[in-house]
């Protein structure tokens, strides 16, 4: 074991992992058992992971860094074996398709993480090393053992798919169906992926060999069993008819167009950034950025009809 | 004499889909083409959307600097309303867009080009007692021993290079490539502070943030940036200071035309004065900005030449080319090979970015404590504001602007009213015009917004960063300000073109925006 070169144990450092997890109250999430069976994986089986980029804006791989519980760098070097990440290899230029290529060979299990949309009408809006992002996809997807849908664009549609775009964006879902390639996949959208969603879905993965139970959209139940509205913190003031008329009043946000009764999330239990903050919470609306409507065209209401109260022009 | 082309494709550690091919004659670059290989269609999707839906869907075109579109996108809409934020709502916003940044420098230099210059493989050598470069040590051993195919991914495979051979700045830079994770997460946590979540900070919305600041929110951001702070000058600072000393020659690399442009950035609470100026820096001399001399042209860009010339903002639509007709393009040897467009200042090809902002605040006057920092930073290095723009002097600006940030959120932090609504409301204006112009990390960004009688998007145009940087050549066949900054480059393997490879990360390009 190499860890006994260090300070402290590994074991005595996952404990110290764990006892920051349930400081944040996210052991929910990840129980220490999670991660001490992730960690008794023998390194042979850990999982290789290979990240591509669609039509995305890279939102989701640095979410994905934001991860708190099981710190990136032992996710990269002691959970998985990540053969590829756009955003963190060091591996550039030719070396890429030649890493793909390997892999494909290779016949090794592994799991195709993709994040963005797929521009199925339009392949030359997305290339790699000179092909298109399609034939890629067509390339791993159908190898792989499991695919992760990141994010709102590759199981939503999001930005990508929104109406007046000309590209023909698909989800990983559609272009999967399309091209008839079965292969198991969960859907973890949001806008951005929540790290923790991800963190949790690979432990579980790794631990199990299988994806944790899934709704019909194939999203995780454990954080899409619920709409944003069902554990709103407004939710008794939605009860009482109290709503927010201006922007920094107290009270539900229903009037000024929020989405949370139409979009299943969990923001509301464990927030964004470490539970940070969340959109309704900095008094914003939910802008509903994990449902199949994101982008609406109109997200954000201010009620002109309204008597004049708060949010004055001071 | 030899010829050869030299391609890196993708191009890793950016934001996005990117192409660089270059032909190398006699071991230099003579010819460059960058291409940005993704398109959405943002600008034109937009059209018909409330026009506050373009805040929350223009900063989707970029998942790295979110911040500056939603910034860009509520400037325009004010500028169309004819309002501005109260003080509390430009004090938090500022709070939220300076945390952004913050974390956009120490990404770029930590995670996505440190390990250009640093010797990964050094950990294999260290003798002390750290436990996080002890556990990455062992983590390499095992693996470069193992059978394994990809030993020690994502850190190898990597070109071969000139590493810096400094053993202690090695295992240094290492252990701050590892700390500066959770660093990253910190300034993500203080944007969510008053922005609701990073990426993608909702709260940010034209009138000022929609967060009501409480004592506790401004205690918190005060612990996260006491932390920050620590971490930029006991880290940061000498970072870049010795990556700069040990590969002193790229003070002479990429620097490209030198011509350069930026906009006003990080205004004072009232909203008056700016702490870097806007100008354009031509053969060395400053000039203000005359916004009527930007415009794009799209002659080497994936779009149909029926709309040709130089078009102003919201001056009018293109047209993305079919397939059959994008093959032609890429067959032809003066084809079309970009999404990306090409913005011009008075025809002329600029560069953005760190360089540009702090090279015409210095040159503009504006800022004293900005040329006393550089002044300091030039006799140390006995460079002049000429060598900023290039590959090491972009990164010393990236620090720059992040040691003038950090003090003026601290000070504006103080100046934060609690329980104060920072938000000023007013009517979606109807028939209206608006422009909003930032500084993003990574350069001059602007939105333009046009609403019709409903009070709806009639049209919208983004000139982003990274268009500006990454634009292929003009009608006049100008190469962009990239593609310039790598002609005349020595290579030493052509085959492991690290040289280009720092040049391109230089700029921090983020392909996403360019194209959007």
């Amino acid at each position: 074991m190499y860890y006994l070169s260090e300070h402290i144990g590994r074991r005595e450092a996952l404990k110290r992992i764990f006892k920051a997890i349930a400081a944040v109250g996210a052991s929910q999430f990840i129980s220490f058992e999670d991660i001490l069976a992730a960690e008794a994986v023998p390194a042979r089986d850990k999982p290789h992971v290979i990240w591509l980029h669609g039509s995305s804006c890279s939102g989701c791989s640095i979410s994905f860094m934001n991860i708190e519980y099981v710190p990136v760098i032992d996710i990269l070097t002691q959970f998985t074996r990540v053969v590829f990440h756009p955003d963190l290899s060091l591996a550039t230029g030719e070396q890429v398709p030649a890493l793909i290529d390997e892999l494909v060979r290779s016949k090794r299990p592994y799991l195709f993480v993709f994040e963005g949309g797929i521009p199925e009408g339009m392949p030359h809006a997305c290339l790699m090393a000179d092909k298109p992002i399609t034939e890629w996809v067509d390339l791993l997807a159908s190898r792989a053992q499991a695919c992760i849908a990141a994010g709102t664009c590759a199981t939503m549609g999001g930005v990508p798919k929104m109406p007046g775009t000309v590209t023909g964006s698909m989800t990983l879902e559609e272009y999967l169906n399309k091209r008839n390639i079965k292969v198991d996949l969960v859907n973890l959208p949001n806008c951005p992926m929540k790290p923790e969603h991800f963190v949790y879905t690979l432990l579980h993965l790794i631990k199990t060999g299988t994806f944790p139970a899934l709704d019909n959209d194939k999203r995780p139940l454990k954080f899409f069993a619920h709409t944003v509205h069902e554990r709103c913190i407004f939710y008794s003031s939605f009860q009482e008819h109290r709503f927010a008329q201006h922007v920094g009043d107290d009270g539900c946000l229903l009037k000024l167009g929020c989405q949370g009764p139409v979009t299943k999330n969990d923001c509301l239990i464990t927030g964004h950034n470490g539970n940070t903050n969340t959109c309704i919470r900095a008094g914003h609306p939910c802008i509903g950025c994990a449902s199949r409507q994101f982008p609406r065209q109109v997200m954000f209401h201010i009620n002109r009809e309204a008597s004049s109260g708060g949010g004055s022009s001071t | 004499m030899t010829s050869r082309t030299v391609t890196i494709d993708p191009v890793t550690r950016i934001e996005g889909h990117m192409r660089v091919k270059t032909r190398v004659e006699n071991g230099v670059v003579v010819d460059a083409h960058c291409s940005a290989d993704m398109f959405r269609g943002i600008e034109k999707a937009l059209e018909g959307y409330d026009a506050r839906a373009a805040q929350q869907v223009t900063q989707r075109v970029c998942g790295i600097c979110p911040y500056g579109h939603a910034e860009a996108a509520s400037l325009a809409l004010e500028n169309a309303m004819g309002i501005k934020p109260n003080r509390n709502g430009q004090i938090l916003r500022n709070l939220i867009v300076g945390a952004y940044q913050l974390h956009d420098f120490l990404l770029h230099f930590y995670t996505l080009c440190l390990l250009d210059f640093i010797d990964i493989a050094a950990v294999l050598h260290y003798g002390g007692g750290d436990a996080d470069l002890l556990r990455l040590k062992a983590w390499v051993a095992q693996e470069l021993d193992s059978e394994k195919v990809f030993p020690a991914a994502p850190f190898l495979p990597r070109y071969k290079g000139n590493y810096a051979e400094d053993q202690e700045l090695n295992i240094t830079a290492i252990k701050h490539y590892m700390d500066a994770i959770p660093v990253l997460a910190d300034l993500h946590k203080m944007v969510a502070i008053f922005g609701a979540k990073a990426p993608h900070p909702t709260a940010i919305e034209a009138g000022g943030v929609t967060t009501v600041p409480t004592a506790e929110k401004i205690g918190y951001y005060r612990t996260l940036l006491q932390r920050a702070e620590r971490f930029v000058h006991d880290c940061y600072r000498n970072d870049v200071m010795a990556v700069g000393h040990q590969f002193k020659d790229y003070f002479q690399q990429g620097k490209g035309y030198g011509q350069l442009l930026s906009y006003a950035y990080f205004p004072d609470p009232d909203g008056k004065h700016h702490a870097f100026s806007s100008g354009v820096t031509l053969n060395g001399r400053y000039a203000p900005l005359d916004m009527q001399g930007i415009t794009e042209e799209h002659a080497y860009s994936y779009y149909q030449d029926a709309v040709s010339g130089a078009l102003k903002p919201l001056g009018g639509d293109v047209t993305p080319i079919g397939w059959q007709e994008f093959q032609k393009e890429r067959d032809k040897a003066d084809g079309k090979y970009s999404w990306c467009r090409a913005p011009r200042y008075q025809g002329q090809v600029m560069e953005v970015g760190p360089a540009a902002r702090i090279v015409n605040t210095y040159l503009s006057g504006a800022n004293p404590k900005l040329n006393q920092l550089a002044d300091a930073i030039n006799q140390q290095f006995g460079i002049t504001l000429s060598d900023y723009p290039s590959v090491m002097g972009r990164h010393l600006c990236r620090y720059l602007s992040a040691s003038l940030i950090i003090d003026m959120l601290k000070e504006q932090l103080e100046q934060v009213e609690p329980d104060k609504v920072a938000f000023v409301e007013a009517e979606v204006p109807k028939n209206a015009v608006g422009v909003g112009l930032t500084e993003a990390t990574r350069g001059s960004l602007g939105h333009w917004i046009e609403t019709d009688a409903k009070g709806r998007i009639r049209r919208y145009t983004l000139i982003v960063p990274t268009t500006w940087n990454m634009s292929p050549r003009d009608r006049a066949g100008q190469p962009g300000a990239l593609e310039k900054m790598l002609i005349g480059t020595p290579l030493k393997d052509p085959e492991h073109p690290m040289e280009l490879a720092r040049i391109i990360r230089s700029t921090d390009p983020c392909l996403a925006c360019s194209v959007h």
